[in-house]
């Protein structure tokens, strides 16, 4: 009787299982996103590719590195599942990386000593700059070890690419991120601005004594620069300083067709509400990273509807999505019932970025996939068609947003129209 | 090295580790004189920049750069110290706390003031870049290596050991207990503060270089009131009854966080339950004299209790 019982439960569980082999040989479903033809299949790999992820899973910037995680997870869960790497299982070795340099050195520590091909991360530039030189620093050159392939997908301090070839020679080829420096979304969205605007006259007020928006102001120029645009009036001010009134006004004697203002968030409520309400400039604001920060237009503690008109660069927008970042955030709005934000969607290109590189290598050998991953190009992902320029630097269309009652709006002429009401 | 690798512990984290018993042997010598001073990671800071800035921009070799910037954060210590330390208790808390912050603003400017001093002074030379401002200084070779920090904790913990019986660690003992009292045995009592405070600060400038040169890249912002605090926990939590509980809170708290790594998003709160727990139950902290003495005390308990259990079944 017994053994009678165990065999019909072992017929079940085969019946239940049978689908499930055949869904896997079949090879599942079939990702939008993914070089299916121009790498042909894998055939020399076999069993588990390891590759690491280390994300801030705790403290200040767990609040980006979660997603980031869960992003990474979906997209491996996707490549396995379609049989992306031939006969290979892609496994993911998961690290805290804290929220401090150090505790992401301890995480790629681990993650070294664990053989992986490639590791994704650290959430933060300053982690990056501490942390990546683990994988391919000094020390692992001098002991001959193999360098491992770090791709950033949230590090967007400017210049990291140079910062690390003069310190770790050709180890510094090692890095690569998806992620946009502003050296990269600012010139792309002046261009855009320009284009859609018909701008040819601005004047540029800036912080010159911070260094992030003084080298934002350094590229803002050349920007415009290239574009023919005139400045007709440059200001500055301090970080900290709380009245714009002097400078906006010289600016807005000189009559631009547009502003552009490099400043940290502290400043930007400040600055535009005097610019809007008390100064009653009405044309467009074109700002840098800072107006990025959350709440900058929110009503209770931002700018409010002064913010309306402000235009600002970002790597993604959820506005302008094509079919293969539709399909992503639909799965992980799914899978994980949050939407999906800009951290997910470039984790999720950066996992995808990697898996390519290991398929069109056809190796696990992290020197082979740094050499795939280097030729990367016209890939097509969530943020867009993607490639690494000659000097290593990500490159895909940036986003031009206009700010309206609160909202990051695409911008295109009727969106401007609608904003500024002409 | 292992089995300390299997738990979490690797070859960095235990550097690390070592970096913080440093550290937090610096600010046990101010709360041995009854000094309640967060200035060390100001200290630490000066220690960390003077040292990075002799090996990085003027090919100083690793050693004499780390002294260097021992000697600086000592040298500083001396003005900071004097008009301090006439204040006492929460009230030298917040003025060191505006040290610290004082320490980290004019590092985060200081390109800008040597600038200033340029522009005033009519030189028509470019002004150098030193601090890096907010982005700090990166791709610092990791020149820091287990072994000299042991043998500076060895040096120190010497030094710490032999000091409670000597003429100094009574004297600053006596200042702890009451300032008026000891000043009236004859003890000098401005002269022993500023020399603990001044011996802490150089202390903290040696932590500093070590952990300079141990993570690749040093910021202002990794020298703010979350590193003070970090100081005082590790010595409040290895208890400042004996001259061996910062070194193993240090350690400890340094270890702690690691070993629960696995725990991913439950690190941090267990990390402070465990604390919580420690403090609420070993006020004296880890190097609690009299907490070793029951350990011991019941270790030989239970090993008398196991041979005799075992001559039992002998005999049986």
């Amino acid at each position: 009787m017994r053994s009678k019982n165990l065999f019909l439960a072992f017929v079940l569980v085969a019946v239940l299982a049978l689908p499930m082999s055949v869904k896997a040989q079949d090879g599942g479903e079939r990702p939008l996103i993914g070089a299916w033809d121009t790498c042909a299949d894998p055939t020399n790999l076999s069993g588990d590719v390891k590759v690491g992820l280390a994300f801030a899973q705790s403290e200040a910037a767990a609040i980006y590195g979660v997603s980031q995680q869960q992003a990474a997870e979906l997209a491996i869960a996707e490549i396995n599942e379609s049989g992306y790497l031939g006969g290979a299982t892609l496994v993911a070795v998961t690290e805290d990386a804290g929220s401090t340099p150090e505790t992401a050195i301890s995480a790629f520590t681990n993650l070294v000593g664990e053989d992986v091909s490639a590791i994704i991360g650290p959430t933060l530039s300053n982690q990056a700059m501490a942390a990546d030189p683990v994988a391919f620093g000094t020390e692992r050159q001098d002991a001959g070890d193999p360098l491992v392939p770090v791709i950033g997908v949230s590090n967007t301090r400017t210049g990291m690419e140079t910062d690390f070839a003069t310190s770790y020679g050709d180890g510094g080829n090692y890095f690569r991120r998806v992620s946009l420096p502003e050296s990269k979304v600012i010139p792309g969205t002046v261009a855009q601005v320009v284009d859609i605007l018909g701008i040819e006259t601005v004047g540029i007020m800036y912080s010159d004594n911070d260094q992030f928006t003084a080298s934002a102001y350094d590229v803002f120029v050349s920007a415009l620069e290239e574009l023919g645009v005139d400045v007709v009036a440059t200001e500055t001010f301090a970080t900290g300083d709380v009245d714009f009134t002097s400078q906006l006004t010289n600016i807005i004697a000189a009559d631009p067709d547009a502003i552009v203002v490099s400043a940290l968030a502290a400043e930007i409520v400040p600055l535009l509400e005097q610019a809007r309400s008390q100064l009653g400039y009405e044309g467009p604001i074109i700002g840098g990273n800072g107006f990025n920060a959350p709440g900058i237009a929110s009503e209770d503690k931002g700018a409010g509807t002064d913010a309306n008109g402000v235009i600002v660069g970002g790597a993604w927008n959820v506005a302008r999505q094509n079919e293969i970042s539709t399909a992503f955030t639909t799965k992980y709005e799914e899978e994980y019932g949050t939407p999906a934000d800009q951290f997910a969607v470039q984790a999720y290109t950066g996992t995808w970025v990697v898996a390519t590189a290991i398929r069109c290598a056809d190796s696990a050998d992290p020197a082979d996939v740094l050499e795939a991953l280097a030729a990367t190009a016209d890939f097509e992902t969530p943020l867009g068609t993607f490639s690494f320029d000659e000097d290593g630097l990500p490159e895909h269309e940036p986003v031009a947003q206009i700010i309206k009652d609160g909202q990051y709006l695409l911008l295109t002429e009727e969106s401007a129209a609608e904003v500024f009401g002409n | 090295m292992g089995f300390l690798a299997s738990v979490g512990l690797n070859d960095f984290v235990i550097t690390l580790m070592f970096v913080n018993a440093i550290l937090a042997m610096s600010i046990y010598l101010t709360l041995y004189g009854g000094m309640f001073s967060l200035a060390n990671a100001g200290f630490m800071a000066i220690g960390s920049y003077v040292s990075v800035i002799l090996t990085q921009n003027h090919d100083w070799p690793f050693l004499p750069a780390i002294l260097a910037g021992m000697v600086a954060a000592g040298l500083i210590a001396i003005p900071i110290g004097l008009p301090v330390l006439r204040l006492r208790d929460i009230y030298l808390a917040i003025a060191t706390i505006g040290f610290v912050e004082i320490t980290r603003i004019v590092i985060l400017n200081f390109d800008k003031i040597v600038d200033e001093v340029y522009t005033r002074l009519h030189m028509t030379s470019e002004p150098p870049k030193i601090t890096n401002g907010p982005l700090g200084i990166t791709g610092i070779p990791v020149q820091t290596k287990l072994e000299h920090l042991v043998i500076a904790v060895i040096i120190l913990a010497y030094f710490m050991m032999r000091m409670h019986r000597s003429r100094f660690g009574r004297a600053l003992a006596a200042i702890r207990q009451d300032e008026n009292v000891a000043a009236s045995q004859g003890i000098n009592v401005v002269y022993y503060k500023n020399v603990a405070f001044v011996l802490g600060a150089m202390m903290a400038g040696l932590g500093g270089g070590f952990s300079g040169h141990l993570s690749r890249i040093i910021q202002p912002g990794s020298y703010g009131f979350g590193t003070a605090v970090d100081i005082l926990a590790y010595s409040v939590l290895g208890g400042i009854s004996s001259w061996y509980g910062p070194i193993l809170g240090g350690l400890a708290l340094t270890a702690l966080p690691e070993v629960l790594r696995p725990l991913k998003e439950y690190t941090g709160l267990i990390n402070g339950i465990v604390l919580l727990i420690f403090i609420a139950y070993l006020p004296g902290g880890l190097g609690d004299p009299a907490l070793w003495r029951s350990a011991r005390k019941s270790a030989s308990r239970i090993s008398n209790f196991i041979t005799k259990g075992k001559t039992a079944d002998a005999g049986a």
